[in-house]
């Protein structure tokens, strides 16, 4: 699929990336590896040979993968039912249940552990492989449902409709017709959620605490590079797993890629095509009543358990403010985060993180889409990558590399920004390259025969097109970077503590009164981050028009 | 147009705001703690004052991590005092040379056996001390194991929660009292007995601690936690209490966390870091350890708080050295043990 014939501008668009890229992750990375895998500076062979020996490793491969990819499934099983109803039905309070969902994608792993803890207590559920699949989908829901409905809620009815009136039944037009148009969303949605729990930490570590599942324990490779990577006497092993890891994600991702260039079919985008709730058939509204049912106990239900533990205190459970209250009270002690100051610098990084990863991952959308032949999806992979890499490697690249001179970044906010942006512009580029590839070729084709170049193409045809696909990527920016909390971790300072770090701080010390204030600042938390949703989402409504 | 526009102010105003707290005052003190790190801002505040300095405090993990990034930054040091090395930790600091001697001028009063857990050496000066032990949630209405072979028995299945000694230097600690406890061979059996009988292992101390422990949540009533929660829990109950809702039970001798403090090798500020050390164990600051770090002052007879009460105990230290290869071969081994 190389729609834009003639354009042969792709490795330009590839620039801002690489600007990102180079100096703050290959080049931290690569320095962390090569002290793992080279430690008397030539690759040590024993080293190697001494992991892919191990089957115990093999053993965390096998289940890493395979938990993802029943992650993925159950996601996209509770997501593209969801994401019709979000797309179709213009339900009372859509907007407030669609920020609602997404909340969880910014919480805290240890925060989710609490939640889930207060909500169901002990059921036999920690510890299994069951509480971490439910996690995940408590997670990563929300992007199947935000990618796949911005595409199903623009369709053009007119297709469905000729497939119908041509003797079509809806089971046929579903998967002839409306499924093939989806499919680059559903995807990208896929790959995405696939990613993030190849790569899951917080949740594993905490929920999986202590089980096993076929004779090993719930530990991902993420797991297991964090135990290896903080004794610091087992860095080579953590350099190979880390590779590891990098190498099947990269494969995993350059085989999405290629295949999604085969089937994507290219569709035309109308108005929004959501209907009020009356006009609604009977089969919609059991739909939108199951969603509701499975969503408000999946998603909604431990999110009020942890309100409703914010706002009490003691055992007698009475309804009370207490927490905030000692929240915002000055310790008097040098450990002492402002919350209002946690709520700022969350923000602010939030802000730059996503304004960086609009640009870098427009760019990157566009040099995907314009690399032509098997090159495209290797690209498309590699562009990919920050997703795949450790946190706990990239934070120690980065105090080790950023340390000498003008470049000594350690204790800069800046260092942490760069850090936020590269995580966060993958997501804008999942979304804006799904939607370049299901623009009709004739409609840049026709601008360039009319004698438009390639950035007015771009720039007249392409990127209005994908709008609204980028503000859907840079909701996931945004929300990435508010919960951002393992490279975070390990360049904290209080002068610019975030919100998570705020929380885990509180979490660090014995005692009612500190949980207390965590939880407070979880929902202090949670607020922000709905608001913040709802405001994007407002933005994204004024700004695209039908087209 | 207005969209960019708008585009521009943001980034402005990120900048901006960013650009707001970076400077730095003429001279400052760089201090990487460990994350239980704290101290009250009006004793930090009159070392400042005194010194005309700004003190800038970087929390950098746990006491394991705190010295792997001293040695993955050696010669080029993130700070120019660390606070936070224990001992366990500090023979692979020391044997990294990321340290400068210093003899701090309150040394001689540090308890004798103190000084010789680090070996006598000066690269690190110790500052407070503290044990890992287990608590009991008193809800349960159980009566407190008295020695570790109890914890092996049926009363107490599915009762325990431990951290990962891996990944956790409070879990490190209670693995060192058990190798103290049971010498090498019987502490692995112990270990083997304790997992048989449904122990759970958690990779921190606040999963362990506010997740598992059934005080707060969870359905384990023993927590391998420290002698000074349940003072902890005393002070920060609401509403009051009149006595803690957990209570400290001793198994046995106890391994001894001590906390030192060092001058990090390198540093451009070494005159101010000696003095920082010398602070803390100034009285003033020691005073203050038990509310703000609960953990114990090094210097003998200085006032603490009346709550501190519930955190004095009755406990016979283990006397255990270990160099980084033992305590390496021990987490290796438990993880072996626990963990496959």
């Amino acid at each position: 699929m190389s729609f834009a014939r003639g354009a042969r501008d792709g490795w330009r668009w590839a620039i801002p990336a690489l600007l990102l890229l180079a100096p703050f992750l290959l080049w931290p990375l690569g320095s962390m590896l090569w002290r793992g895998v080279a430690p008397d500076g030539v690759i040590s062979g024993r080293a190697i040979a001494e992991v892919a020996g191990d089957r115990f490793y093999w053993g965390r491969l096998a289940f890493t993968i395979g938990q993802a990819l029943a992650s993925t499934l159950l996601a996209l099983l509770i997501g593209i039912p969801s994401a019709y109803v979000f797309a179709m039905i213009r339900f009372p309070g859509r907007a407030i249940a669609r920020a609602l969902v997404t909340a969880p994608f910014v919480m805290p792993a240890i925060v989710v552990a609490l939640a889930f803890i207060q909500l169901v207590g002990d059921v036999g559920l920690l510890g299994t492989l069951w509480v971490i699949l439910l996690a995940h989908a408590f997670y990563n829901v929300s992007v199947v449902i935000r990618l796949v409905s911005g595409v199903w809620a623009n369709l053009d009815p007119q297709t469905e409709e000729a497939a119908r009136l041509l003797g079509a039944g809806r089971v046929a037009t579903f998967t002839h017709v409306t499924l093939p148009a989806l499919f680059p969303a559903i995807a990208s949605a896929s790959a995405l959620v696939f990613m993030f729990t190849f790569t899951s930490f917080g949740v594993v570590l905490l929920l999986g605490a202590g089980g096993s599942f076929l004779g090993g324990p719930l530990d991902t490779l993420e797991v297991s590079i964090f135990r290896l990577a903080t004794r610091l006497v087992e860095l080579p092993a953590a350099a190979i797993l880390s590779l590891v890891q990098l190498a099947t994600t990269l494969a995993a991702l350059t085989l999405y890629s290629w295949l999604q260039r085969r089937t994507t079919a290219t569709f035309v985008l109308r108005a929004d095509r959501s209907r009020p709730l009356r006009e609604t058939s009977t089969a919609e509204r059991a739909l939108l009543a199951g969603v509701a049912v499975i969503l408000g106990l999946l998603i909604v239900a431990p999110l009020a358990a942890l309100i409703l533990g914010a706002f009490t205190t003691g055992g007698e459970g009475a309804v009370t403010g207490a927490n905030f209250a000692r929240l915002f009270e000055d310790t008097g002690r040098v450990s002492y985060i402002d919350p209002l100051q946690a709520v700022r610098w969350s923000l602010s990084f939030a802000l730059g993180a996503t304004i960086i990863a609009a640009v870098v991952g427009t760019a990157a959308a566009t040099a995907v889409a314009r690399t032509k032949g098997g090159l495209g999806p290797l690209v498309d992979g590699l562009l990919m990558l920050p997703l795949a890499v450790p946190a706990v490697v990239l934070g120690f690249g980065y105090l080790t590399t950023f340390n000498r001179g003008w470049y000594d970044l350690r204790g800069s906010p800046w260092l942490l920004l760069a850090a936020h942006s590269l995580i966060a512009y993958p997501f804008v580029l999942r979304a804006v390259l799904a939607s370049l590839q299901g623009i009709d070729p004739r409609l840049p084709e026709a601008a360039r025969v009319l004698g438009a170049s390639p950035w007015r193409v771009w720039r007249h045809v392409e990127l209005p097109i994908a709008t609204r696909a980028l503000l859907a990527g840079s909701v996931f920016a945004f929300a990435i970077s508010l919960g951002e909390f393992g490279a975070t971790l390990l360049l904290r300072r209080r002068e610019f503590a975030t919100m998570p770090i705020a929380i885990f701080e509180a979490l660090g010390r014995a005692g009612e009164a500190n949980l207390g204030r965590a939880l407070a600042m979880a929902v202090i938390l949670l607020l922000v981050t709905t608001v913040s949703f709802l405001a994007i989402e407002r933005f994204r409504y004024r700004e695209v028009s039908p087209f | 147009m207005r969209a960019i526009s708008a585009i521009v102010v943001l980034v402005a105003s990120v900048l901006l705001i960013a650009a707001c707290s970076d400077d730095d005052g003429p001279t400052t003190l760089t201090v990487i703690t460990h994350d239980s790190f704290d101290a009250t801002e009006a004793v930090v505040a009159a070392f400042e004052q005194e010194h005309g300095v700004t003190v800038t405090f970087v929390k950098g993990g746990d006491a394991n991590q705190v010295v792997n990034r001293a040695i993955l930054n050696s010669g080029n040091p993130e700070a120019d005092v660390l606070f936070g090395v224990d001992n366990l930790a500090f023979r692979r600091a020391v044997e990294a040379g990321v340290f400068d001697n210093y003899k701090a001028k309150r040394r001689d009063e540090i308890p004798a056996d103190i000084l010789a857990q680090f070996g006598d050496s000066t690269a690190v000066t110790p500052i407070d001390y503290g044990y890992v032990n287990i608590n009991l949630d008193r809800g349960a209405e159980l009566l407190a194991p008295s020695t570790f072979e109890e914890l092996t028995t049926e009363t107490w299945r599915g009762k325990l929660v431990v951290e990962d000694p891996a990944t956790s230097s409070t879990g490190l600690q209670f693995l060192a009292s058990t190798v103290a406890y049971f010498g090498d061979g019987g502490w692995q059996d112990f270990w083997r007995d304790l997992k048989a009988n449904d122990v759970l292992v958690t990779d921190g101390w606040e999963d362990a601690y506010y997740v598992q422990f059934s005080q707060w949540g969870g359905d384990r009533p023993l927590v391998v936690s420290y002698t000074s929660s349940p003072a902890a829990e005393f002070l920060f109950a609401d509403p009051p209490v009149d006595r803690p809702p957990t209570e400290n039970v001793i198994p046995g001798p106890l391994f001894r966390q001590v906390e030192a403090a060092a001058v990090l090798k390198g540093t451009k500020a070494e005159e101010l870091a000696r003095e920082f050390i010398d602070f803390m164990l100034s009285d003033a600051f020691q005073q203050q350890i038990p509310e703000t770090m609960f953990v114990y002052p090094v210097i003998p007879g200085v006032e603490t708080p009346d709550w501190w009460r519930w955190a004095e105990v009755d406990v016979t230290p283990a006397t255990l050295v270990a160099d980084q290869a033992e305590i390496d071969g021990w987490v290796s081994e438990w993880t072996e043990i626990m963990r496959r």
